[in-house]
C-alpha cells in the first residue's frame, strides 16, 4: 500500500514532487525551531523570573505565577467561589441545549436568557444577600471574556429577533428603520462602537445617571452583535417556505402567533449554524476590550508580560501562546459543532 | 395561480393591497404603527439631543466644527502627504485616513493572494500540501486577529536585529527593528511621462483588442469565442512593459535606495514595524477565510465542466482559465465582499499598537486635544460607513458585471 500511496499522493508528477519537497522543507524550517523553543529550550519548573534565565526561550513559570490573574483578573481570592458557582450553574443549565431531543429546550433557553443577567448582577457583582461588593474594575481575565461573551449572546438574541422581524415586516417605516439601524452598525468596526459607548453614552444620559464602564461596553457589543444576529435570523426567515405562512394564515393565526408559534421555531434551527459562527466571532472580538482599558484574558496577559520583572520576548510569546491555545480550543470545538449542525440540517431537508 | 398570488402577497405586499374588509383595517393599523414609531423615534432623538446639549454646556464644551482648522501641534509617525505640528487638524485627519486606506489596501491584496494560494493548495492532489493548507486554516482562523497582531508586533518584530545588524536582501532591502526599508521610485522629473506612457500603452492595447474583436465578428465568430484566447495577450504585456521601460530609462526617474547612515537608514520607503505587523497579522487571519471561499467555490463546480472541457480537447491550464475560474469567480465574489469589509473594519485594531490610523489619531489624540466628542465620533463613524459602502457597492457592481447571462 505504502509505495503506491506515496507515488499517487506525493510524487505523481514532477510538479508534485517539487511541491512535496518544498512542503517538507517548510515543515522542517518551522517545526524544528518551534519544537526547540517549545520543548527543548523551554523552562518548565519554578514560578519566579529567575527560573527563566534565557530571555528568548519559552517561559512556563510566568504562566504558572500569573495563572490566577489570567483566570479571574483581580477578583478577591476569598470570593472566587462565586465565579465557580455562577459559571458552573450556567454551564449546567446550558449543557442540555447541546443534547439533541432534550425536552423543553425552548423554556430552558428562556430561563437562561433571564437568569444570566441576574446571576451576573447578584452573584458576581455582589452587594446583595450579604455578599461582598466586587466592582467591575476588578473583573478580568478568562472570567471577563466568558462573561462578556455569554452576556452579549443572551441579550443580543431577543433584540436580534425583533430586528429581523422588523426588517422583513410589511410596514415600510418599520422595515426602513430596522434596515438602516442594522446596516449602520454593521459597517462600523467594533472598536468604534465601543468608543461611542465609552465617550458618547455619558453625554446622552442625564447627569445623575452614571453607567459602569463594563456595562457600557457590554451594551455596545450587544448593539453590534444583535445586528449581526438579526441578519442570520433574517436569512433563516427567508428560507421558510411560503406554504408555512399561508397555512398559519389559513388557521386564522394573527401576526404574532403565526411568527412565534409557526415561523420562528422553524427558522431558529436553520439560523443556528450562522448564529454559532457569529458567536465565535464575538468570542474572538472580546479581545478588543483591552483597547478601551478592560482587562480580558489577552489584556491580562499583555499587562502581566509588560511587568518589568518579567519582561522578555520569551515571556510575551509564552503568554500569547497560552491565550492562543485557550481561544483555539474554544473556537475550534464550537466551529466543529456548528459544522455538524449544518450537515444535520442538510440531511433533514432531504427527507 | 390564484393561490400563488395571495401567498406572495402575505409576505411581500402591503396588507392594504387587497380590497377586502380586513385589508382596509390592516392598512389603518399600519398607519397607526408607523405614526407611533415615528413619534417614539422623534421623542428619543429629541430627548437625547436635549440631554447631550445640557451635558456639553455643563462641561463647558462649545460644540463647533471649527476645531478642524486649528493647529494640530502633534507629529504623526507615518504620513503619505506632508504633515508637521504646524498643520491643521483637518490635515491630520487626511493623513490618518490615508494611513487607514493604505493599510486596508495592502492587507486586502496580501490576504487575497495568500488566500488564493491556500485555497488552491487545499484542493491540491498532493496529500502533504493539502494537509498543510488545512492545518494553516484551522490554526489561524481560530485565534483572534488582535492576538496575532500582538504576536507579530511584540514577539517577532521586537526580536529583529538592531539597525546596525540589519538583515539585508540584495543590498537594497533592509529589515531591522525600526521597520522594513525598501527602494522607492522617486518621482523625479519623468513621472508625468511614465504615467503618459502607461496610459498610451493601455490605450494601444485597448485599440488593438477592439480591432481584433471586430475582425473576429466580421469573420462570423461570436464575441464570447474570442475572449481569453487572445493571440495578442502576451504581446500586450510586452508592449506595455517595453514602452514604460523605455520611458523610465529615458525620462531619468530614479530609484531611491536606502543607504546606511549614522543613525539607521536614510532614503527609500520605510514601513513602520506597526504597519508590517498589522499587514502580516490581518492578511494571515483573513487569508484563512478567503482560502475557504476559494476552495468551496471550486468544489461547488460540477465535475461535468472539467470533463466537458477535457472532451473538447482543452489542455489543463486552459480548462482552469477559461472554464473553471470564471465560474468559480461568480461564487467567490459575494462572500469575498464580506471578508473584505471585515478586513477593512479590523484595520481599526491598529489603535492597539498605536499605528496612526483614523481611530488612534482622531478618537485618541485629537479627541484628547480638543475634546469635541460629538463631532469626532460622528466623523469617524461617517468615514467607516462611507468606505464600507464604497467597498460593498464596488464589489456588488463587479458581481453584477461577471454574473452569468443565461445562454438559452
Amino acid at each position: 500500500m505504502s509505495m503506491n500511496w506515496l507515488r499517487n499522493n506525493l510524487f505523481s508528477s514532477p510538479l508534485n514532487t517539487v511541491l512535496t519537497l518544498a512542503s517538507v522543507c517548510l515543515i522542517i524550517m518551522i517545526g524544528v525551531p518551534l519544537v526547540n523553543w517549545l520543548f527543548i529550550n523551554a523552562y518548565w519548573s519554578g514560578s519566579t523570573p529567575a527560573d527563566c534565565p534565557d530571555k528568548s526561550a519559552a517561559c512556563w513559570p510566568f504562566v504558572r505565577a500569573r495563572f490566577d490573574q489570567f483566570m479571574y483578573g483581580l477578583y478577591p481570592e476569598v470570593e472566587r467561589w462565586r465565579i465557580h458557582l455562577g459559571l458552573g450553574l450556567i454551564i449546567l443549565a446550558a449543557v442540555p441545549l447541546f443534547i439533541p431531543r432534550f425536552p423543553g429546550k425552548r423554556w430552558l433557553l428562556l430561563v437562561l436568557v433571564i437568569a444570566c443577567p441576574l446571576i451576573g448582577t447578584g452573584l458576581f457583582l455582589g452587594g446583595v444577600f450579604g455578599l461582598e461588593y466586587v466592582e467591575t474594575g476588578r473583573w478580568g481575565g478568562f472570567f471577563l471574556t466568558v462573561i462578556t461573551a455569554l452576556f452579549v449572546l443572551s441579550t443580543s438574541l431577543p433584540i436580534a429577533v425583533m430586528l429581523a422581524l422588523g426588517r422583513s415586516s410589511s410596514i415600510p417605516l418599520v422595515r426602513v428603520c430596522c434596515a438602516t439601524w442594522i446596516e449602520l452598525w454593521r459597517s462600523v468596526p467594533a472598536l468604534v462602537v465601543l468608543f461611542v459607548a465609552i465617550i458618547m453614552f455619558p453625554l446622552f444620559m442625564p447627569e445623575e445617571i452614571e453607567i459602569d464602564k463594563l456595562l457600557r461596553a457590554l451594551c455596545a457589543l450587544t448593539v453590534l452583535m444583535s445586528c449581526y444576529m438579526a441578519e442570520a435570523i433574517r436569512g433563516a426567515l427567508q428560507s421558510i417556505p411560503k406554504g408555512q405562512y399561508e397555512a398559519a394564515e389559513a388557521l386564522g393565526l394573527g401576526y404574532w402567533r403565526r411568527t412565534f408559534l409557526v415561523i420562528l421555531p422553524q427558522a431558529f434551527p436553520v439560523a443556528l449554524p450562522q448564529i454559532t459562527s457569529n458567536f465565535i466571532g464575538l468570542f474572538k472580538e472580546t479581545t478588543v476590550l483591552l483597547i478601551i482599558g478592560l482587562f480580558d484574558l489577552l489584556g491580562m496577559v499583555q499587562n502581566a508580560a509588560s511587568d518589568p520583572t518579567w519582561i522578555s520576548p520569551g515571556v510575551s510569546a509564552t503568554g500569547y501562546l497560552f491565550v492562543a491555545l485557550f481561544f483555539w480550543l474554544f473556537c475550534f470545538s464550537l466551529s466543529r459543532y456548528s459544522a455538524r449542525l449544518e450537515r444535520k440540517s442538510l440531511t433533514y431537508k432531504t427527507h | 395561480m390564484q393561490a400563488g398570488k395571495t401567498g406572495a402577497c402575505i409576505r411581500h405586499c402591503r396588507s392594504g393591497d387587497s380590497e377586502q374588509g380586513p385589508g382596509v383595517s390592516m392598512m389603518k393599523r399600519d398607519v397607526v404603527y408607523q405614526a407611533a414609531l415615528l413619534f417614539i423615534i422623534g421623542a428619543v432623538v429629541y430627548l437625547v439631543a436635549l440631554t447631550t446639549q445640557e451635558n456639553l454646556a455643563r462641561l463647558g464644551v462649545d460644540s463647533s466644527i471649527d476645531f478642524l482648522w486649528k493647529r494640530a501641534g502633534f507629529e504623526i509617525g507615518q504620513k503619505l502627504i506632508p504633515f508637521d505640528a504646524e498643520s491643521t487638524i483637518a490635515r491630520a485627519f487626511m493623513v490618518a485616513l490615508l494611513n487607514t486606506l493604505l493599510l486596508a489596501a495592502v492587507s486586502i491584496v496580501c490576504a487575497s493572494v495568500l488566500g488564493a494560494i491556500i485555497g488552491l493548495a487545499r484542493l491540491s492532489g498532493n496529500w502533504l500540501v493539502s494537509r498543510l493548507a488545512t492545518a494553516y486554516i484551522e490554526i489561524f482562523r481560530n485565534i483572534p486577529s488582535l492576538l496575532q497582531i500582538f504576536f507579530w508586533y511584540f514577539v517577532v518584530l521586537r526580536t529583529l536585529p538592531r539597525s546596525d545588524e540589519s538583515i539585508e536582501f540584495f543590498n537594497c532591502i533592509f529589515l531591522n527593528n525600526r521597520g522594513l526599508f525598501v527602494p522607492a521610485v522617486s518621482p523625479g522629473q519623468g513621472w508625468e511621462w511614465i504615467a503618459a506612457a502607461l496610459f498610451f500603452g493601455w490605450a494601444m492595447i485597448y485599440f488593438l483588442r477592439r480591432q481584433e474583436r471586430r475582425r473576429h465578428a466580421a469573420a462570423g465568430f461570436k464575441r464570447a469565442e474570442t475572449t481569453g484566447t487572445n493571440p495578442l495577450a502576451s504581446w500586450n504585456l510586452l508592449l506595455l512593459a517595453g514602452v514604460a521601460g523605455v520611458v523610465i530609462l529615458v525620462g531619468g526617474a530614479q530609484w531611491d535606495v536606502p543607504r546606511e547612515a549614522r543613525f539607521g537608514y536614510r532614503g527609500g520607503l520605510v514601513m513602520m514595524p506597526e504597519f508590517l505587523s498589522l499587514v502580516v497579522g490581518l492578511s494571515m487571519y483573513n487569508a484563512t477565510y478567503i482560502g475557504e471561499i476559494v476552495r468551496s467555490a471550486f468544489t461547488s463546480l460540477p465535475r461535468g465542466q472539467t470533463e466537458a472541457a477535457a472532451s473538447l480537447g482543452l489542455p489543463r491550464h486552459l480548462t482552469i482559465r477559461l472554464v473553471l475560474f470564471p465560474q468559480a469567480l461568480r461564487v467567490i465574489v459575494p462572500p469575498l465582499t464580506t471578508v473584505y469589509l471585515n478586513l477593512f473594519k479590523s484595520t481599526s485594531l491598529a489603535a492597539a499598537i498605536a499605528y496612526p490610523e483614523v481611530v488612534s489619531v482622531f478618537v485618541g489624540t485629537v479627541n484628547n486635544l480638543v475634546g469635541q466628542p460629538v463631532f469626532i465620533m460622528a466623523i469617524t463613524m461617517a468615514v467607516y460607513v462611507f468606505i464600507s459602502l464604497c467597498i460593498a457597492l464596488f464589489l456588488n457592481w463587479y458581481n453584477r458585471k461577471i454574473a452569468l447571462t443565461v445562454v438559452s
